[in-house]
């Protein structure tokens, strides 16, 4: 039960053996994973484990120094270099928010949205708008759509930065601490919208230290340290009884704050 | 005394005047030729390759370590020896162009860097191209952190279009070096002249702390 490796449905998104090296330092270590449709995994460890190198590298952020990763059914080989064609492909079924945001601060949300649809999957300037639109409506955010990124809370702009993610119909969204630079209140709206995108059967990773959001929303939690997965399964089962003594040493640690 | 210095300003102010517009056109001409070749170098030595960084860089500390008045002489004097002959108004503005070029090139790459890392990343994660990350994100906002600099350049480059007096050129110092030949009254007309230039340089200063704090308070 803990370990729902073979699942029914062919994995969404594979990861086989992948590794990344800075230097001679090994920040994600022959990770293996696969994530079925529809599917929540959520990612806990210590800072410096390589969450964010491995979130970075399956779209390719960073490249990876060995491994394969295949989403709906397409592989793309990173030993070495991987192909501006290829890398496209990967990238346009992957969505990534970042901890930081990373809004265009000098276009208006709406603007953050309806750019990249134009320009990435060639929508015209009304298809953009409405989509982005009815996103905004999803997101509780459509009276900001003319505000400038600066003019709103940190949680809109993880909203909107959201909402930019999933206009571009990922099979896949990548989440990278999305609340760690916010507030309680304001990322608990954050929170909200990732629930109610996981309700609607959006495929999700998140790295994250909300214990609740991870026992209550993921399918599967999974603990890294040293670049490693050191333990894996139902979240509530990781969580209330660790099987791997670091998992105990960072759960504790994580509570105590 | 006082008012026979006033009826003498009146007599060489039209000749100053006249000086003052061709000092603006070849300022402004400079500047738009420069700025746009500027971003273009500023492009080229933030670029990835280096075999395209490094040639560019090149140019432009070359451009930037060469006097203005180098410049200058070397378009007008120098040049002819390899057949390029200039009439002094266009060789003002092609040596001013090329230093206008060096300088806003660097504060334009500053601008450009200044540009978030964390902007561009999200920009290769939705997918968007090397080209419209730059054309869409970075390029707008560097310039528009780079334009207080840029507008304080411009003032620079108009007091120092001053030099090009040394090629003959009738703008605004050698309408004064003339007319102070001719009536020997030196420090007159050229208290005169100063005062011209200030007449341009204070209220542009001016315009330029202003822009720049909307600037900042628009971008905070
Ligand atoms: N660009 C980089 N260059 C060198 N080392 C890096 C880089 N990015 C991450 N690292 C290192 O890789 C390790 C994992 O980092 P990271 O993935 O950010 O961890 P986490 O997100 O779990 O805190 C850390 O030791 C970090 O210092
Ligand atoms: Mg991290």
């Amino acid at each position: 039960m803990t370990e729902p490796l073979t699942s029914p449905a062919r994995p969404i998104l594979s990861i086989e053996g992948l590794s990344k090296q800075f230097g001679d330092h090994t920040a994600v270590d022959d990770v293996s994973l696969d994530v079925r449709p529809g599917e929540v995994v959520a990612i806990i460890g210590p800072s410096g484990s390589g969450k964010s190198t491995l979130l970075r590298c399956i779209n390719l952020l960073e490249s990876p120094t060995t491994g394969r990763i295949t989403v709906g059914g397409i592989p793309t080989e990173v030993d070495g270099k991987v192909s501006q064609r290829e890398l496209v492909a990967l990238r346009r079924k992957v969505g990534m928010v970042f901890q930081s945001f990373n809004l265009f601060p000098h276009l208006t949300v709406l603007r953050n949205i309806s750019l990249p649809q134009e320009r990435v999957l060639g929508r015209s300037r009304a298809e953009a708008d409405a989509r982005s639109m009815a996103l905004l409506e999803q997101v509780g955010l459509a009276s900001k759509a003319s505000s400038h990124p600066p003019r709103c809370s940190g949680g809109q702009q993880q909203r909107v930065a959201i909402a930019r993610a999933l206009a571009l119909d990922p099979s896949v969204m990548l989440f990278d601490e999305p609340t760690s630079a916010l507030d309680p209140e304001l990322g608990l709206e954050v929170l909200s919208v990732m629930r109610q995108l996981a309700d609607e059967g959006m495929t999700m990773i998140v790295v994250t230290h909300e214990i609740h959001f991870a026992s209550d929303v993921a399918d599967r939690l999974i603990v890294m340290a040293d670049g490693r997965i050191i333990e894996q399964g139902d979240p509530k089962t990781v969580i209330d009884d660790p099987q791997v003594e670091r998992t105990r040493t960072f759960l504790s640690a994580i509570r105590d704050r | 005394m006082s008012t026979s210095l006033i009826n003498d300003w009146g007599e060489w102010l039209p000749r100053l005047w006249d000086g003052l517009l061709v000092s603006l056109q070849v300022t402004g001409l400079s500047l738009v030729l420069g700025f746009v070749i500027g971003l273009g170098f500023a492009l080229l030595s933030s670029a990835g390759s280096g075999l395209v960084r490094w040639p560019a860089i090149l140019l432009v500390e070359i451009g930037r370590g060469m006097p203005a008045l180098v410049m200058l002489q070397l378009v007008y004097f120098g040049l002819p020896g390899v057949g390029i002959t200039f009439d002094a108004f266009p060789a003002t503005v092609v040596a001013l162009t090329l230093t206008t070029a060096a300088y806003t090139s660097e504060i334009i790459r500053a601008g450009l860097r200044a540009v978030p890392a964390g902007e561009l990343e999200a920009a290769d994660a939705l997918g968007l191209s090397h080209v419209d990350a730059m054309r869409f994100v970075v390029i707008p906002q560097g310039l528009r952190i780079a334009l207080p600099t840029l507008m304080g350049f411009a003032i620079l480059i108009f007091q120092v279009s001053a030099l090009a007096y040394s090629l003959g050129l009738p703008e605004l110092l050698g309408q004064a070096y003339s007319i102070g030949a001719a009536t020997f009254r030196y420090l007159d007309v050229l208290v005169l002249a100063g005062l011209l230039y200030l007449a341009i340089t204070i209220p542009a200063s001016w315009l330029v702390d202003r822009l720049e704090r909307r600037l900042s308070k628009h971008l905070g």
